[in-house]
């Protein structure tokens, strides 16, 4: 059973059709990245998935249950947790508080376990904090000795991981990263890359993936989904899929009909 | 080794484990009694402690959980007036004060939540603008509804007392025992004070706080991160509220009345300018913003203390000008220049000086700070000029002031500017003797407000705010 299920899913704004007809399955234990040019729509398909926007059509399945018209803090319980293309982090709170702030889903203590600091409360409290140093352990030197530090008070680069230790901590399934290398030098780009195969193979997450950087992409994706216009125009291995003719058309724009068809007669 | 200095400044302070930090500021608070039988002092620390509480509300709505809430002194209202209808003549109910407490608490709970539920969907200015018209219908209804009438009967039916407000409220009575003093009040609020921090500290430091916080810096990145949004909000305004409620309650009994005008607006700005200037999301913050904003307007009610507040914050602001030389030369520059303007006015024209005006030691004049105060307003009028006519002197001072100012503003730094501002200093002291000291209800509000803007310029954040806005 596919891990989470597009059935030809649509979105309108108005007149205008972000996202017509997309269908798409992710496996369990799958890296698929989204590509596509900008406002092809990728970023509307993170935000269907979480919630945020529900879709006009189709419908969106999770572990075979459909999860349209959930909330999304009820869509994050059953097990999606994303990053954001433009860093959302809770800026004037710790790092080490932003991660346990989104351990919220996994506790249960009430005002009074709260107030009165009963057993409950602190054993569940002592969880929490540990969880967050295990998130937080995961990218190991770059983020050890800032956890109580404020998060503005970070680099843009050690920030996303704490975006991604977040995700982490509400206990997800499946991961969902939006551009996660954007904005950052080789160095860091080639970091983030190893740091992804690493949630799947020691984290054990499933991983949709929002990218343009094509280096990342063609490192760690199972599997490449292309949007243009709010359409699938391709899908498959990375190779299958940078060659397509319709992607490379999208990224680089239509050839003009007389050097379109000097074009093919060359191909041919 | 340390100098005195050192041991003195923050860092010092702060390594004091944040209990200690507290039980040293609170208890010290409780100790006062045992030293002075002075009513008035006692009463205004009673009122610190109360004030402090609602702050420390105000913040869990508004510095943790975002939420711009302009109606919340409509919450200590309607635990006064909750209070005072279960305990008073006006219904004829005598509730015993801790049931009448309990039953405030979940009333404001529930009108936080009436109010809450509306809001789930507004932000910001809009969330303001729905708060803001509970608060002022709230005052409305206590105004009017004197008069209800009632189908079928001749006469009206008076719950709230309208603009004379609800009387002979019972005092607070608790363990048998009935609370009259103002120094027994000033133990429960201080008790108040510490059950509200606990649990309000115990709260931020768990899931709920930190949700909370979560949602007042990104709502949407919260909810999207599992935490639900709507049910954060109402509990936030429920916590907010309830406290609120049995504040007022509480105050309701300690005043044994409860009028409109306790609710209204100036004492939601006055709130605001608590948290605001104590550090938004800081609850030492909101203690602090509501001791400075609480005690520094009484002090101000004496004109020798105003006297001194100003003098002092004239030299201080002096020796922090840098470089130190300037300030003490300006100091020295004032001192000098208010000498000679003095014994040449005296030497030419003789009859346009006044004598001093103020007595030796008044019999009202009781405490030792108060005849400090005195003997330093004497000194000051050995410096200062004073005129036969100071109404007429100090409104032309005024004018004169204000060009000068305007022309020092448009001096370049240097020895021209540092020359010039002596005189212009002095002008300012002139006014202030001939004009402002004569009218401390006025001067008093007008120190307040240069205070805060004060504050406000040297610290943005508040006092104790760490907050930092990045703009993207």
């Amino acid at each position: 059973m596919a891990l989470l299920e597009f059935n030809t899913v649509a979105k309108n704004f108005g007149g205008l059709q972000v996202i017509r007809n997309f269908s798409f399955k992710v496996d369990p234990g799958e890296i698929v990245s989204i590509i596509g040019p900008n406002g092809a729509g990728k970023t509307t398909v993170f935000n269907l998935i979480t919630g945020i926007y529900t879709p006009d059509h189709g419908d969106i399945r999770f572990e075979g249950k459909s999860i349209v018209g959930l909330e999304p803090h009820q869509i994050c319980e059953r097990g999606i947790a994303r990053t954001f293309q433009l860093l959302r982090l809770f800026l004037n709170m710790s790092v080490r508080e932003n991660v346990m702030a989104a351990a919220f889903p996994r506790t249960r203590s009430n005002l009074a376990d709260i107030i009165l600091h009963l057993p409950g409360f602190r054993r569940e409290e002592a969880h929490v904090r540990a969880l967050a140093e295990e998130k937080l352990g995961f990218f190991g030197e770059r983020l050890a000795g800032t956890y109580d530090q404020p998060v503005y008070s970070l680099p843009y680069a050690n920030r996303r991981q704490v975006e991604i230790a977040r995700a982490m901590a509400t206990g997800p399934k499946l991961l969902l990263l939006d551009e996660p290398a954007a904005g950052m030098n080789p160095n860091e780009t080639h970091e983030i890359t190893h740091l992804i195969g690493e949630l799947r193979a020691r984290g054990g997450y499933t991983i949709l993936l929002i990218e343009h950087d094509m280096q990342v992409v063609a490192g760690i994706s199972d599997r490449v989904i292309a949007l243009d216009y709010g359409e699938k125009i391709a899908e498959g291995a990375y190779q299958e899929v940078a060659t397509n003719e319709r992607v490379i058309e999208a990224y680089l724009g239509r050839q003009h009909k007389a050097t379109g068809s000097r074009g093919a007669g060359e191909r041919g | 080794m340390t100098t005195l200095q050192q041991r003195l400044s923050p860092s010092t302070w702060n390594a004091i484990p944040l209990v200690w930090r507290y039980t040293i500021v609170l208890g010290a608070m409780a100790l006062v009694p045992l030293f002075t039988d002075n009513e008035y002092f006692i009463r205004i620390l009673g009122n610190v402690c109360m004030f402090a509480a609602l702050a420390v509300a105000l913040n869990v709505i508004v510095g943790y959980a975002g939420l711009l809430d302009l109606g919340f002194v409509a919450f200590f209202g309607l635990g006064a007036y909750g209070y005072g209808l279960l305990a008073s003549p006006q219904l004829g109910l005598h509730l015993p004060s801790v049931l009448a407490l309990i039953a405030v608490a979940v009333l404001s709970v529930l009108f936080g939540l009436l109010l809450g539920s509306p809001s789930l969907r507004l932000l910001g200015d809009y969330l303001a603008i729905v708060t803001l018209g509970f608060g002022l219908i709230f005052v409305q209804l206590t105004n009017t509804l004197d008069k209800i009438e009632i189908p079928g009967r001749e006469d009206t039916f008076n719950l709230t007392g309208g603009a004379n407000g609800l009387l002979k409220i019972d005092p607070l009575g608790l363990f048998g025992y009935t609370l009259t003093t103002v120094t027994q009040y000033f133990y429960v609020f201080l008790a108040w004070l510490i059950v509200v921090l606990i649990v309000v500290y115990r709260l931020n430091q768990s899931r709920l706080g930190r949700a909370w916080r979560s949602m007042g810096e990104d709502a949407l990145a919260a909810e999207v991160m599992g935490m639900p949004t709507r049910r954060l909000k109402l509990l936030a305004f429920a916590v907010g509220s309830a406290i609120a409620g049995v504040t007022g309650g509480l105050f309701a009994a300690w005043q044994g009345s409860a009028f409109p005008q306790n609710f209204g607006s100036d004492v939601l700005i006055n709130l605001y300018a608590m948290m605001v200037l104590g550090g938004i999301g800081n609850l030492a913050g909101a203690v602090l913003g509501a001791s400075v904003l609480s005690i520094v307007p009484e002090i101000l009610r004496n004109p020798e203390l105003i006297r001194m507040v100003f003098y002092l914050g004239l030299v201080i602001g002096l020796l922090l000008l840098r470089p130190r030389r300037n300030g003490l030369l300006l100091l020295a520059g004032v001192f000098v220049f208010g000498l000679a303007v003095r014994l040449i006015v005296q030497a030419v024209a003789p009859d346009l000086v006044a004598a001093p005006n103020i007595e030796v030691a008044s019999e009202s004049v009781s405490t030792a700070f108060e005849r400090f105060g005195q003997q330093f307003g004497i000194l000051t009028q050995q410096w200062i000029l004073l005129l036969k006519e100071p109404q007429l002197a100090g409104n032309l001072a005024f004018v004169a002031l204000i060009p000068a100012v305007l022309g020092l503003a448009r001096l370049k730094p240097g020895p021209l500017k540092l020359a010039a501002t002596a005189p212009v200093l002095y002008l300012l002291a002139f006014v202030w003797e001939a004009r402002l000291t004569a009218e401390p209800a006025v001067t008093r509000l007008l120190l307040v407000g240069m205070l805060l803007v004060l504050m406000m310029i040297f610290r943005p954040n508040g006092l104790l705010g760490r907050r930092k806005i990045e703009i993207v």
